[in-house]
């Protein structure tokens, strides 16, 4: 179908051409005020009309134009210009810098390329040379602390893992934070951004509100990602080379580690002791400790004293299973382009090896090509690709190979094998109740998975001579994955052998319900399909008409269509051959489906937008989108969604402009924006469905405990923004803090009808209902301060300052009871609840002392038996003969976990255009996250606390009795008060330092030689005991399953060394 | 000009649409909606989803301790210890360790969790809707509301089909397996909840509700026999035709129809419920409180029960796990070996009487006592495993009965009545009406039929006391792993009372063969607070809450 509108639209403008009488010939160049170099790709336009052109390479340019009128010289980054023609058929022009970094033009979330000096929603713009060179070569990655407001994070280190984007607000419960994505605006819905190269960008911009999302619609309300490739300039042949080497190591700032000493049975000689009385042994034939060790932890007197000294030693797991990484990047760049045509390929491949011993890598392939072409007058064409590849072997989650490790005692020496040299999997309870060995999965697993994806747009732009101008954009985004998981057989395994002997089975797979492993072949596909067609029809009453009313109309009209498939296809083959290698699936005893899904969504909508401008002094605009989805329920009735918006720019008028405060405060702009966004339930919400299963060899059905909905409705989000943005000047005419541009930004929403699966009764014998049950409130202000502190002729120091802050939480729940949630982190007691913060923990609470009173004002410990408890030395009300904590019968809230701001300060220094120095910290203030990990490991006496000795009336010890009490008491393994913690943190998230050869030995033919020494994540100051505060366990992108810690791969350091060259 | 264009473009838009309008129903692929349901083949196939329904899929799940069969059971087995464990999984280990279990030497073993006492710990930590998975009361009741909701959803389709062939019987064989499986749903809510809800509306196509309405246990337990009774009056006019056959071939999965699973005739599954309704009335009442009309019933009821050639209703695995899985699938499943989930308590081993083969044949004593985690519980210590197949290293004997069989299809699994069971059953009735003598030979019987290789009791005047000393140590064995622990623990009185000459092990290892041990069970569970929050009680509903 978008075909069909494609060709059609193509017909339509192709019958619409017309030329244009062309009177005389203007030549020049165009340079750089700064330092005199030409200025390639620099826009000529005669203003008022289509004709224009852009500098070549050496900066020139050659236009027929008119007698008379005004010719209108722009470049991003540069104060734009215009020139009145005279007489002179040469003009030479010299373009400065912009300090003000106001004149940039925005296309995202405006529906028409708008300079940002009249905009009136907020937009934040980040390009290409402001975002580092991380060493996952990912643009997600770049972009944290990039763009003010938002809470973007590193939730793990594993690599080729995503980040958490959090825009404004969390507005769904349903569909997670995760905002759309668009590439040279076109939705790309298949590829997951971290698949992006960072080569390829030129330009990120963001809409984070909804005010500002309400033209995409039903898409629209987590806010818009939009990404541009970077295109070929006019004139200039560039190659760009750049290769890059880091080595990275995993963090540990909070210093985790297992307690040096235990406090297990020994006998005279300290040796550990099982219930035989006889020192345990490895038994090397069956891969086993002998017995289980002896190990009270509630006995008041036992203290974790004794040293691994005899029979079992200390093993530092850690070093043992942890290991630095290299990641490796290469791209090759090559851009160009005539008057007519611009082009720009470029190629590159990531490499990146996980930082846990024989677990494999994550590799990526990305070849990017940006075409374009003009046609004929006015009608150009584009056609951007970009291909990528994505081999991941890594083997087995970080989450399994983390807890296994951190559960087992440092008695456990997995480096031991079996006689047959077999790797055992459980070498007993010994080592830990929960603990296996997680070198044996390494050893039996095999994963190949392989992704192709293809993000094709293409992009056909005609502009009339005057008025309107129509465009047409077609993306295709479409992945592909195929994954073998292979399980080896583990018969033969020594250790395995020994268990079934024990009648235990003991073996890792997939679907084999035996120890003879399986191979599954997962054969996945996503298809999206994103039409898009504008009008946009611009009439100026003083241009155009000659009126001396400054009044500019410009109407948009827009329809766009989403078709997306997604395909999943899993087999296993049960049974792998134990004799001989290799074998392949077809060797195999028997197969089966395990999936065969098809997930079909549509959805389509239209756009009305009217904006007037007066001058450069005002704007309004108003609009409304309508949208229809092959997800809302019952039939296909279209949702509508309104918007407006409106700035006045004070410094624009006259007084402004002659009066005194025009030196210091030079740019003055006030703007406000109301609209409405969407979230879509998921494709299958509203259509009830049975559940066939397999049943022997027949079929059952059921319905499934999920119920479906068809009265679904869309989630809508609305809001209302007001900024400002501004600049000053305070010592003008100096070198200092001559521009400093502020935008600020105050927001306030509302998720009306946000969908989630609420309980029902299960006496009515289902689970859960998909309902819009949730209304959900946020806001927040944020604010970038970007200012050029120092410039002078050989020096200049830019500072960013970007600052977010905001909060949601729920505003009311249908039917009021509160819907429990299970963190994918294993924690119970997310709560979603009408009045409380979304993601807010509840649990048992300390006291700290025996006579505090709840809010009731009632004792916590009866006044009777407050004799029997104490205040312990680090502060912790304890009972005197159990030595155990005291928690709080009731659970209360731990408060709101999300952090109260977040912040960046990012510094560049350039000396005369060869060396760079910059470093950009990341501050998150008041975070907190639940440190399951730490809780895990209080509960078998592995946690280095445990040998922290403390006071407990009079008797001072490590005592064992109080740590196991922290994880049992009230409830075993219960929130408690005491692993939630302030993961506050403030991290230098990069630093480099460059320097360009070719620029400071002016070598020929050379346009760049740099090298770039740059450190990544090299250092972290935090209150949080774990390894990482900014890692995440929940699920990614969660709305409510964020502030937990649980055996997730921390990020690691890096220092990276980076060789770019240019010609 | 361009006007017209844009007109032109406008209408070419409109026409995307009307045309786009029509592909919005996408419906879902991949599965049948509703309409599949109302034909003979899909009522049929319904009802074979019971078993997926009604043991396998609440909106909670747990690996560990599992499903229906092997978690909710899992729980009366720990009750009723004849297994322990110290893995904390949905709090496993707490919902069967004793108060105290009091060893030989005078030591003291509280249970060292926290809430100490199992009532606090159900009250506080479980039985809290913000507990969410964890609590484990709320299983038994959501698996067994399922599968009440999933019968009365058959029920309420089975008039609008039209059937082939003797559509009466059809209908007929349909409805009796949905009021079989309410009265079997209902008898397990009765059995364990306080209270309960009586509910007919269908949900599922529709989300037609439930009712505030709460009824006591005994109410429950009158519905599960008004139910079994509607079933009972079906099947006494039907006749094991082909099609009747047929009917119950597709509604019985074919892994389940071995050995003593299969398709039972009308005569068969009325014996089930006989025995099913004596069990309503035996596992309810405190033996101490049975009264001469209550045994009078189990006599009648047993009398015309299971038979010993009867085909039951059993469960079985399959390598691909349908149903039940080979290793995890069940209690039998998970307590086997030395390293499992549960492990077999002490007081099961105690009760097997010297020269039981049915002991030689199935435990093994390990090299040195399983003493585990001291700080989750005080009385899962224990010198045995359960060995899979059978003695060690062979299937075992053949004629002895094996009670854990980890290949696919090995275990059976008896979901309903058994004759062990009824004729059990049928003893205790004698022995309490006076007939000694006949009820110890009926566990002679069940002995001889299990392959204990036990001398015969009857015939050697024994006192009542030890006839019932014999009964109780039947029960144990004899019905090992059919979810009947529990309910035995409770109406001998041994939640209060406790267990006294018990062999318990310390934290050590050292046994001690006359320890006390406290159980302090609740004898019957509060209603979930899942079902609380959403389904808050109306007006003159029954107590929700046991007063104890």
């Amino acid at each position: 179908m978008g075909k069909k509108l494609l060709l059609s639209l193509l017909f339509v403008c192709s019958i619409c051409v017309v030329t244009w009488a062309q009177d005389r010939k203007i030549t020049g160049k165009v340079t750089q005020a700064d330092d005199g170099t030409s200025l390639p790709g620099v826009s000529v336009v005669l203003k008022g009309t289509t004709v224009g052109t852009v500098t070549d390479s050496d900066g020139g340019y050659s236009l027929s134009v008119p007698a008379k009128g005004t010719l209108t010289f722009s470049f991003i980054g540069m104060m734009t210009k215009e020139v009145e023609l005279g007489a002179s058929s040469v003009v030479n022009v010299k373009l400065s810098s912009d300090t003000k970094q106001l004149s940039e033009i925005v296309v995202t979330g405006t529906g028409v390329a708008t300079d940002k000096r009249k905009l009136a929603i907020s937009v934040e713009s980040v390009s290409a040379k402001d975002l580092p060179q991380a060493p996952s070569a990912s643009i997600d990655q770049a972009l944290i602390g990039k763009i003010a407001g938002a809470q973007i994070t590193s939730r793990s280190g594993t690599p080729g893992a995503d980040v958490n984007i959090l825009l404004r607000g969390i507005n769904t419960i349903n569909r997670g934070t995760s905002p759309m994505i668009l590439i040279d605006g076109i939705q790309m819905g298949a590829t997951s951004l971290q698949t992006i190269d960072l080569n390829s960008i030129e330009r990120v911009e963001v809409v984070q509100g909804a005010a500002a999302a309400t033209i995409y619609g039903a898409q629209g309300a987590n806010g818009v990602i939009q990404l541009f490739t970077k295109k070929g300039k006019n004139g200039q042949l560039n190659i760009d080379i750049s290769s890059s080497i880091a080595q990275n190591t995993y963090l540990n700032v909070g210093g985790v580690s297992k307690a040096m000493y235990h406090a297990f049975a020994t006998d005279a000689n300290n040796n550990i002791i099982g219930s035989s009385g006889k020192p345990i042994t490895y038994d090397a034939a069956n891969g086993i400790y002998s017995e289980n060790v002896q190990y009270n932890s509630t006995d008041p007197t036992a203290t974790n004293s004794k040293p691994y000294n005899a029979n079992l030693q200390y093993h530092d797991h850690f070093a043992y299973f942890f290991k630095p990484a290299n990641t490796v990047n290469n791209s090759i760049a090559i851009s160009g382009g005539s008057q007519k045509a611009d082009f720009s390929l470029s190629v590159s491949n990531s490499h990146q090896e996980s930082n846990i011993i024989n677990n494999g890598y994550f590799d990526r392939s990305n070849i990017t090509a940006n075409i374009g072409a003009q046609l004929a007058k006015g009608l150009t064409l584009r056609s951007i690709t970009q291909l990528a590849y994505t081999k991941n072997t890594l083997k087995t989650s970080d989450r399994t190979i983390l807890y296994g490790m951190l559960n087992a005692y440092p008695l456990a020496d997995f480096s031991l094998t079996t006689t047959d040299g077999s790797i055992p999997f459980n070498m007993n309870q010994t080592i830990g109740i929960n603990a296996s060995n997680p070198s044996y999965r390494q050893a039996y697993t095999r994963n190949n998975d392989n992704k192709v994806d293809i993000i094709q747009n293409i992009n056909l732009n005609f502009k009339f001579p005057k008025f309107v101008e129509l465009d047409a954009k077609y993306g295709l985004n479409f992945q592909t994955q195929n994954r073998d998981l292979e399980f080896a057989n583990q018969a033969n395994n020594a250790n395995v052998k020994y268990w079934v002997t024990q009648g235990s089975q003991n073996f890792i797979s997939n679907y084999n319900t035996a120890n003879t492993g399986d191979l599954t072949k997962y054969t996945n596909s996503k298809m999206f399909q994103n039409f898009l067609a504008t009008a946009t029809a611009v009439f100026d009453l003083k241009e155009d008409f000659g009126s001396s009313i400054p009044l500019k109309s410009i109407t948009q009209a827009l329809f766009d269509y989403r078709n997306s498939t997604v395909k999943e296809y899993t087999s296993a083959a049960i049974g792998l051959p134990a004799a001989y290698a290799p074998y392949n699936a077809a060797n195999t005893t028997s197969w089966r489906v395990y999936r065969d899904y098809q997930e079909p969504f549509i959805t389509y909508g239209y756009l009305i937008n009217q904006r007037f401008e007066y001058g450069d002094f005002a704007g309004i605009s108003g609009g409304f989108r309508s949208d229809y989805s092959s997800a809302f329920g019952q039939g296909s009735k279209p949702f509508t969604f309104p918007r407006g918006d409106a700035f006045v720019r004070l410094s624009a008028l006259p007084f402004w402009q002659n009066s005194a405060v025009n030196g210091f405060l030079p740019e003055l702009k006030l703007r406000a924006a109301y609209g409405q966004a969407g979230i879509q339930p998921k494709p299958f919400d509203r259509y009830v469905t049975i559940t066939p299963t397999t049943v022997g060899n027949t079929t059952a059905f059921y319905y499934a405990n999920g119920q479906s909905n068809p009265a679904l409705g869309v989630e809508v989000s609305q809001e209302i923004e007001v900024g400002t943005d501004m600049v000053f000047s305070l010592f003008k005419g100096s070198s200092w803090l001559n521009g400093i541009a502020l935008a600020a930004t105050y927001w306030d929403r509302q998720t009306k009808d946000a969908i989630y699966s609420v309980d029902v009764a299960p006496s009515v014998g289902l689970g859960t209902l998909i309902d819009n049950a949730f209304t959900l409130g946020s806001n927040g202000i944020q604010f970038s301060l970007n200012s050029t502190v120092y410039n002078g002729s050989a020096l200049k120091w830019n500072t960013t300052i970007n600052f977010g802050k905001q909060s949601s939480k729920i505003i009311s729940v249908r039917g009021d009871a509160p819907v429990v949630v299970t963190s994918n982190a294993g924690s119970t007691n997310y709560v979603l609840k009408a009045g409380e913060k979304i993601g807010q923990l509840y649990g048992y609470k300390l006291i700290h002392s025996v006579d505090a009173k709840d809010p009731n004002g009632n004792f916590f410990i009866p006044q009777a038996d407050q004799e029997a408890y104490t205040v312990a030395s680090n502060g912790i009300v304890v009972n005197k003969a159990t030595k155990q904590p005291y928690f709080t019968a009731d659970k209360y809230s731990f408060g709101d976990p999300n952090p109260k701001f977040n912040m960046s300060f990012i510094n560049d220094f350039s000396y005369k255009n060869f060396l760079t120095f910059g470093f950009q910290f990341d501050w998150v203030a008041g975070n907190h996250l639940y440190n399951q990990t730490k809780e895990w490991m209080y509960r078998d006496g592995i946690h280095s606390e445990y040998a922290n000795p403390i006071t407990i009336d009079g008797q001072t010890g490590a005592w064992t009795a109080f740590y196991r009490g922290v994880y049992a008491q009230r409830t075993a393994n219960g929130t408690k008060d005491y692993f939630y913690e302030d993961a506050s943190f403030l991290r230098l998230r990069n630093i480099q330092i460059g320097l360009d050869f070719a620029k400071l030995f002016k070598i020929p033919a050379t346009k760049k030689l740099q090298l770039v020494l740059a450190g990544r994540n090299l250092w972290t100051l935090t209150k949080y005991t774990g390894f990482d505060p900014e890692i995440s366990s929940g699920t990614s992108n969660s709305a409510w399953d964020r502030g937990t810690d649980h055996s997730t791969m921390p990020n690691f350091k890096s220092y990276q060394a980076t060789l770019n060259i240019g010609f | 000009m361009n006007k017209l264009k844009i007109y032109a473009l406008t209408l070419v838009f409109s026409g995307f649409m009307a045309s786009c309008k029509e592909q919005l129903q996408v419906e879902n692929p991949n599965q049948p909606s509703s309409p599949a349901l109302k034909t003979e083949s899909g009522l049929v196939s319904f009802g074979e989803g019971f078993y997926i329904t009604g043991f396998k899929d609440v909106k909670y799940y747990d690996g560990v301790p599992g499903y229906f069969w092997s978690g909710a059971i899992g729980n009366h087995e720990l009750m009723g210890d004849v297994i322990g464990t110290d893995i904390a999984n949905v709090f496993i280990n707490q919902i069967g360790c004793p108060n105290q279990v009091t060893l030989d030497d005078g030591t003291v073993l509280v249970n060292p969790n926290s809430p100490s006492k199992q009532i606090d710990f159900i009250r506080i930590t479980a039985n809290v809707n913000s507990t969410g998975f964890q609590n484990s009361t709320y299983y038994e009741w959501a698996y067994m509301y399922n599968l009440n909701n999933a019968a009365n959803t058959l029920l309420a389709n089975i008039d609008g089909v039209t059937f082939t062939g003797e559509a009466d019987t059809k209908k007929g064989v349909l409805k009796a397996w949905a009021y079989w499986w309410k009265g079997y749903a209902y008898s397990h809510i009765g059995s364990i909840y306080y209270a309960g809800i009586i509910n007919d509306k269908a949900n599922g196509e529709v989300l037609n509700g439930t009712n505030g309405n709460y009824v006591t246990k005994e109410a429950i337990i009158a519905e599960a026999n008004k139910n079994f009774d509607a079933a009972a009056k079906i099947l006494g006019g039907l006749t094991a035709s082909a099609d009747y056959t047929a009917t119950m071939q597709g509604l019985i999965p074919n892994f389940n129809r071995v050995g003593k699973g299969g398709v039972l005739s009308p005569a068969m599954w009325v014996r089930n419920i006989n025995t099913m309704k004596a069990r309503n009335i035996l596992v309810n009442t405190r033996v101490a409180d049975m009264t001469a009309a209550q045994w009078a019933d189990i006599l009648t009821l047993t009398n015309s029960g299971v038979q010993a050639t009867d085909l039951v209703f059993t469960g079985r695995s399959n390598a691909t796990g349908d149903f039940l899985s080979p290793t995890t699938g069940t209690v039998s499943g998970k307590t086997t070996g030395a390293n499992n989930t549960y492990k077999i308590s002490e007081r099961l081993i105690q009760d097997f009487k010297t020269g039981d083969l049915r002991l030689s044949n199935n435990f093994q004593q390990r090299s040195s006592a399983y003493i585990g985690e001291t700080s989750r519980g005080n009385a899962f210590f224990t010198r045995w495993n359960l060995i899979n197949r059978g003695a060690a290293g062979s299937e075992g004997s053949a004629s002895v009965i094996t009670y854990s069989n980890t290949n696919a299809g090995g275990y059976e699994l008896y979901m309903a009545s058994s004759y062990e069971e009824n004729q059990l059953m049928k003893a205790e009735a004698l022995m309490y009406t006076g007939k000694i003598e006949d009820g110890l030979a009926l566990i002679d019987e069940v002995r001889k039929a299990q392959g204990a290789g036990l001398a015969a009791v009857a015939g050697t005047g024994l006192t009542l006391d030890a006839a019932k000393e014999e009964l109780r140590r039947e029960r144990r064995v004899g019905l090992l792993f059919r979810a009947l622990s529990f309910y035995d623990a409770r109406r001998w009185g041994l939640l209060e009372s406790g267990r006294k000459n018990a062999v318990a092990l310390s934290r050590t290892g050292v046994v001690s063969t006359k320890a006390t041990i406290s159980y302090g069970y609740l004898d019957y569970w509060d209603v979930p607070d899942n079902e609380i929050a959403y389904n808050p009680p109306a007006s003159g509903s029954a107590a929700t809450k046991n007063p104890k």
